[in-house]
C-alpha cells in the first residue's frame, strides 16, 4: 500500500464522515474554477431572454444541469414552448442514464432514502468525481468503495456555485460583457481530460472513446442544437459493443 | 418577477432532469450484467466525457486549438489543478496573442 492508501485507509476505520466530506470538498475545488465562467455567462443569457434574477436561481436550483439549461435558454421564447423545452431537456440530460447506472453498482447496497437525494445531486462532475474515486478505492480494495460523504463533498460546492453564479451572472450580465475571452472556458474541458486520463485503460479500451470523440464532433459541425453530445455517446457506446467481441 | 409559464416550464425541465438522474440507478440496480453489457457500461463515462467536449476539437479558433493541444498534453502527465491552470493560462495567452 502506498501512503495515500494507508491514508485513505485510517480515514475509513476511523469512519470519520467530516475528514470523507472534507476530501471531497478538496476534490472538487480546482473543477469549481471551470464552471464559474459557465454559470456566469448562463446567468447573463437567461437575462437577455428576459428571466429575473429570480427565475434564474429557480431555474438552475431545481434543475441543476448546466448543458440542458443553456440548451433551453438558447430556445427560450416569451412565452416558452413548455414541451420543446422538456424535450430538448430529455435529449442533452439522456447522458445522465448512463451515469447513474455506473454509478449503481457502487451505490446499491446504500439505503434507498439516501440514494434518491443524493442522484439529484449527480451532475457530469460530481458523477465523475464519485466514480473515479469509487474505481480507485475499489481497486485499493478500500471497503465501501463509495464513500457518500465524499461525494457530497464533491457535489455540494457544485450546487451551491452553479445557483450562486447563474443568479451573479443575470445580475450583473450586462456589466461583465464576454467572459469567455480570458481563456476561462478551457477549464471545462482541461477537467475532463484529466478524469479521461484517470480513466484511461490502454488504446484499445480507449477505441470507443475515439469513435465518440469523431462522431460527436462531426455532428457539431453539421447539425445544429445539442445533438452531438447524444449521436456521440451513443456511437462510442455500439462501437464498445461491438469490441467486445473482440477479447 | 415570476411569471407562470416560466416556471411551468422550469418545474418540467426540473422534473425530466431528475427523472433521467434516477433512472439509471432505478433501473440497473438489481440486474446481473452481460460481459458485453458491462464492456458498454465501463466505455459509458469516457464516451460521454469527450462527446461534451468535442467541439473544443474542432473549433475554428487557431488559438483554442493550440491551447486544446498544451492542455492534452499536460492532462497526460500533470494532476487536476496545474492541468486547469495551464489551460486556462494558455487559452488566455495565446487567445490575446493570436485571437
Amino acid at each position: 500500500m502506498s501512503v495515500s492508501e494507508i491514508a485513505l485507509a485510517e480515514e475509513q476505520t476511523s469512519n470519520d464522515r467530516g475528514a470523507e466530506f472534507r476530501r471531497g470538498l478538496a476534490a472538487s475545488t480546482p473543477v469549481l474554477l471551470g464552471i464559474i465562467p459557465y454559470a456566469l455567462v448562463l446567468g447573463a443569457q437567461a437575462a437577455q431572454k428576459g428571466l429575473s434574477v429570480i427565475e434564474v436561481p429557480l431555474m438552475t436550483g431545481l434543475n441543476f444541469a448546466g448543458g440542458s439549461e443553456f440548451a433551453a435558454i438558447q430556445l427560450w421564447t416569451s412565452p416558452p414552448h413548455v414541451l420543446l423545452i422538456a424535450g430538448i431537456t430529455l435529449l442533452v440530460n439522456s447522458r445522465h442514464f448512463l451515469m447513474g447506472a455506473a454509478l449503481a453498482p457502487f451505490i446499491k447496497h446504500l439505503p434507498k432514502q439516501q440514494v434518491f437525494p443524493a442522484l439529484f445531486l449527480m451532475c457530469d462532475e460530481s458523477w465523475a468525481v464519485g466514480l473515479a474515486d469509487a474505481q480507485r478505492r475499489a481497486a485499493a480494495g478500500l471497503p465501501p468503495a463509495f464513500s457518500l460523504p465524499f461525494y457530497l463533498g464533491a457535489g455540494l460546492p457544485f450546487y451551491l456555485a452553479w445557483v450562486a453564479f447563474t443568479t451573479c451572472g443575470a445580475a450583473l450580465g450586462p456589466v461583465l460583457g464576454d467572459v469567455g475571452k480570458y481563456g476561462f472556458a478551457m477549464a471545462f474541458p482541461a477537467v475532463f481530460l484529466v478524469l479521461l486520463r484517470g480513466m484511461w485503460k490502454g488504446f484499445a479500451a480507449a477505441r470507443p472513446w475515439l469513435v465518440s470523440l469523431a462522431v460527436a464532433a462531426l455532428t457539431y459541425l453539421v447539425v445544429p442544437g445539442a445533438w452531438y453530445v447524444a449521436a456521440g455517446a451513443l456511437s462510442g457506446l455500439v462501437a464498445a459493443w461491438f469490441l467486445a467481441g473482440d477479447k | 418577477m415570476i411569471d407562470p409559464m416560466t416556471v411551468l416550464a422550469i418545474l418540467a425541465m426540473a422534473g425530466v432532469t431528475y427523472l433521467t438522474r434516477i433512472g439509471g440507478y432505478v433501473v440497473l440496480r438489481n440486474r446481473a450484467l452481460s460481459p458485453r453489457a458491462t464492456a458498454v457500461m465501463e466505455a459509458a463515462p469516457g464516451c460521454v466525457l469527450i462527446s461534451v467536449i468535442a467541439p473544443d476539437f474542432v473549433s475554428k479558433n487557431q488559438a483554442d486549438l493550440a491551447a486544446l493541444a498544451i492542455t492534452i498534453l499536460a492532462a497526460t502527465r500533470l494532476s487536476m489543478l496545474p492541468t486547469v491552470v495551464i489551460g486556462v493560462g494558455s487559452a488566455g495567452a495565446l487567445g490575446w496573442l493570436i485571437g
